[in-house]
């Protein structure tokens, strides 16, 4: 029987954002059991549409992602029976998922006090916009709100505009990954010592101890200089080729560059064709060609004109300066690379049909992969769980769907 | 600062060697550390990624004071390394081959993020490792993977940020991609993602007794960020485009100016009640706006929303705003600056977010974290400060090591260990550097540029 890493560890995911979810998936890329649970009416994020022209049937793009591979059950907590239940999932259970309002788990019965009695070994990972404790515990939130409130956003963006948030929910998906993080290492704690933790995740505090954030903080803790926002490509920090620096328009879309050090100008000079400009003493050293940068930007600008994508981002590795084609997601899922490495995985999902997800962000060697299964269909497996961990029988099953508890 | 039992973290016990720089590395690193394991960051004083030798004036150190050890002073290695050991190694000579293999011996996880041959040249290769230690966990973290076509690809976080299909989604959707920022979130990515590796094969390994070699591509590990972005464009047939601060689903959103210098509110109405709220708040008469009665509307004609919204933000304060706005449940936040504004959070700073350092050659300094709280050490991570160069290598050679002072003494002779980084060390990174040398030291990389 193939091992996973996580193999004997089940995961109850009682989480309704993306960041507790993911979490949750990934646990289940390596092994472990997780069991959603959902309301009867399904969680938010099945329809939760980040597709401007989805026609609202069917899941989510958002919810096939991050729930691939799970178990759903459907459990009514408003019920006092859905509680019972719920209380036996969570004392057979090894991690406990939850992204509620602080407050909320203990509303229903279930302080993390009273849930470390009966289950010493458990491990409750709570991810929350702002945590468990502060003034702000209670803040709603989207990413934009939370990310605003990282510090990261003001710097983004330029200067004569509004701030901008990064491209993808990174807030979000970061926290949840590194909740994920610091859960397994909470098991080596457990398997060494036999006990349980609870983990109080804070995204706003997961993106503002960002390592970019700790570095955009920097000019400030030292020397009380605030770091704003600037144009990209006329910002040189001193250790870069400024006429490269950002991004570039080429043949078919852009490139991005950054070139760092002085080192870089031979190579960058190679690669265009003009090592003549070598020993033109209008370029011979940086600060020659930070001052010049205008005139050689055009020349860069006229080579990267002429050609596309591949060809540059070839033209690169040769010369060994950093550029990179930016792609579209489509393009993505066309990379040689990442097709090479079977990287995106089919799975067939009853209703939406076959769809390629992506795949584990890591690969152990000594653990076999395990095929990955499509997100659950709503309650798929409540009737299989909770005969198995519960020990329901079909007339109990029964009685609790008709007065819809299950 | 060891305000509780440190034997007593998820990851005490645990001992790993870094070989890697800049982000991604490193913050794995730090995280580590912060979960109580031991972490060895291995440095050498050929080749040193904590500044240039000689720094431009406008360096980033405290009180833009380089002093006479600026590379014990740069503020960003001095961000990312926080909680580690440091040690010097020259692992081209045997001496340094050698004192690393004996620290593999005692060691639970080796981790590098350079480029995939560069330990594999010094013959420190995975293969070469688990004939000293079989149940090491070994970690190469190139930025695309151990295989494929794009193995030996040099990257960045801005090339991984390009190639995942990030970069396509970032800056304002009016402008074109020109102006895209410098900021490249994937080595954060990354760092957390390994972090999860090992901490996976530590479990693996405490059930099994198995070491294992670890495959992690950066790309591979940031695109799990982005996952439904691939979902919904097999779904709808179209790519996603970019969206600013825009949601497809919730209207109004985005950054609005307020009162003062470039203050802002970031405002997201996600639903129909929320609305009636936000109304409430901003003027009744919107209630009943045709132009903005549903979501579809409020999308429609997102503009004009804007421009009513920005009119009642100009003149008033970004927490009053925010405030106001969460007092009735809706979604906002005041956009923080990186300096005041993040210092000054009452609720950062309620959760001690910030704790205060001294580095014996930086200074005394508030450092950020902890991420990671676990309710058994009552949610507060060590701090130490980061190391200086070589900070610790008596103590790893003599203590760890039990290698005797002759030994010691020898290696400092022969410059396989010190605390000064030789000339031509930062040359990775230094503009002032000779580019007599640069030229020199060939048009291929070092093989240095993963980071």
């Amino acid at each position: 029987m193939p091992y996973k890493a996580l193999d004997q560890f089940i995961v109850l995911d009682l989480s309704n954002r993306l960041s507790g979810s993911f979490c949750a998936k990934t646990l289940g890329l390596y092994g472990c059991e997780v069991i959603k649970v959902e309301p009867v009416t399904g969680d938010l994020t099945r329809k939760w549409s980040s597709d401007p022209n989805s026609s609202g049937s069917g899941d989510s793009p958002l919810f096939h992602h991050i729930n691939a591979g799970k178990k759903s059950v459907t459990l009514d907590l408003n019920s006092p029976e859905g509680r019972d239940i719920l209380d036996i999932l969570i004392q057979k259970s090894n991690i406990l998922i939850e992204t509620f309002q602080p407050g909320e788990m203990e509303s229903w019965g279930f302080p993390y006090k009273s849930i470390s009695r009966t289950n010493p070994g458990l491990i409750m990972t709570s991810v929350t916009p702002y945590g468990q404790t502060g003034p702000h515990k209670e803040f709603d939130y989207t990413e934009l709100t939370v990310f605003a409130m990282s510090g990261a956003m003001h710097r983004e963006g330029l200067p004569d505009r509004y701030p901008i948030r990064y491209g993808a929910e990174v807030a979000q998906y970061y926290s949840g990954n590194l909740a994920a993080a610091a859960t397994v290492s909470a098991l080596l704690r457990l398997l060494r010592k036999g006990k349980g933790d609870w983990l109080d995740i804070s995204i706003q505090e997961c993106m503002a101890g960002h390592p970019h954030q700790i570095g955009r903080r920097a000019p400030f803790i030292y020397s009380g200089e605030l770091d704003l926002r600037e144009q990209p490509r006329l910002s040189s920090s001193g250790t870069r080729e400024p006429y490269a620096v950002g991004t570039f328009q080429c043949k078919d879309g852009y490139m991005s560059f950054l070139p760092l050090g002085a080192r870089m100008w031979p190579n960058i000079a190679r690669m265009i064709g003009r090592e003549d400009l070598l020993s033109n003493p209008l370029f011979d050293d940086a600060d020659k060609r930070t001052s010049n940068r205008l005139e050689l930007e055009a020349i860069f600008q006229s080579w990267l004109n002429d050609r596309t994508r591949q060809e540059i981002f070839e033209a690169v590795q040769e010369a060994g300066v950093p550029g990179s084609p930016i792609l579209r997601s489509d393009e993505v899922m066309q990379n040689k690379q990442f097709l090479e490495r079977n990287y995106f995985t089919l799975v067939d999902h009853p209703q939406q049909g076959p769809i390629k997800l992506t795949g584990d962000p890591f690969r152990l060697s000594a653990v076999d992969e395990k095929p990955l299964k499509p997100a659950p269909l709503l309650g798929e497996h409540t009737d299989q769980v909770l005969k198995k961990m519960v020990g329901l029988d079909d007339n109990q099953l029964t009685s609790l769907r008709e007065r819809e508890i299950v | 600062m060891n305000l509780y039992p440190t034997d007593d973290l998820p990851l005490s016990g645990i001992r790993a060697l870094e070989l890697s720089e800049i982000w991604a590395g490193p913050y794995c690193g730090c995280l580590l550390s912060d979960m109580g394991a031991e972490v060895i960051k291995i440095e050498s004083i050929q080749r040193i990624a904590r500044g240039p030798i000689n720094p431009p004036p406008d360096g980033m150190y405290p009180e833009r004071d380089p002093g006479e050890r600026p590379w014990d002073r740069q503020a960003n290695f001095n961000s990312t390394n926080r909680n580690k050991k440091g040690l010097t190694l020259d692992l081209k000579t045997n001496l340094g081959a050698e004192a690393f293999k004996d620290l593999v011996k005692v060691s639970d996880i080796v981790f590098c993020n350079y480029a995939r041959t560069v330990m594999e040249g010094f013959n420190l290769g995975y293969e070469e490792v688990k004939k000293i230690n079989p149940d090491i966990i070994y970690m190469l973290m190139p930025g695309y993977g151990n295989t494929g076509p794009y193995k030996d690809y040099r990257s960045m976080g801005m090339a991984i940020d390009a190639i995942t299909g990030h970069s396509y989604l970032r800056g304002y959707p009016d402008m074109d991609h020109t102006n895209n920022s410098l900021v490249h979130h994937p080595d954060a990515a990354a760092a957390v993602n390994a972090t999860l590796a090992l901490s996976t094969a530590l479990v693996h390994r405490e059930l099994t007794g198995e070491g294992q070699f670890i495959d992690m591509s950066q790309a591979e590990s940031f695109m799990t960020h982005m996952g439904e972005m691939f979902v919904e464009y097999q779904i709808s047939g179209a790519p996603r485009e970019r969206r600013g601060n825009r949601h497809p689903a919730y209207a109004p959103q985005g950054a609005y100016k307020c009162e003062g210098e470039d203050n802002w509110i970031a405002i997201s109405v996600t639903n129909d009640d929320q609305w009636f709220s936000f109304c409430e708040v901003i003027g009744k008469s919107l209630k009943k706006d045709p132009r903005f009665s549903t979501v579809a509307n409020r999308l429609k004609n997102h503009d004009d929303l804007d421009a009513i919204i920005t009119a009642w933000t100009v003149a008033r304060d970004k927490y009053t705003v925010m405030y106001k706005l969460q007092n009735k449940g809706i979604p906002a936040g005041a956009v923080l600056n990186c300096g005041p504004d993040t210092y000054a959070d009452p609720h950062l700073n309620d959760r001690e977010f910030f704790q205060i350092v001294e580095h014996p050659e930086a200074g005394i300094f508030p450092m950020s974290g902890p991420v990671l709280r676990f309710e058994s050490t009552h949610g507060i991570a060590i701090h130490n400060p980061s190391p200086t160069l070589g900070q610790h290598n008596n103590y790893i050679l003599e203590e760890i090591l039990g290698y005797s002072k002759e030994k010691i003494n020898l290696m400092e002779e022969k410059e396989v260990i010190g605390i000064i980084p030789l000339p031509g060390a930062d040359l990775g990174g230094s503009r002032r550097a000779s580019e007599e040398q640069a030229r020199q030291s060939n048009a291929k990389f070092n093989n240095d540029e993963n980071v």
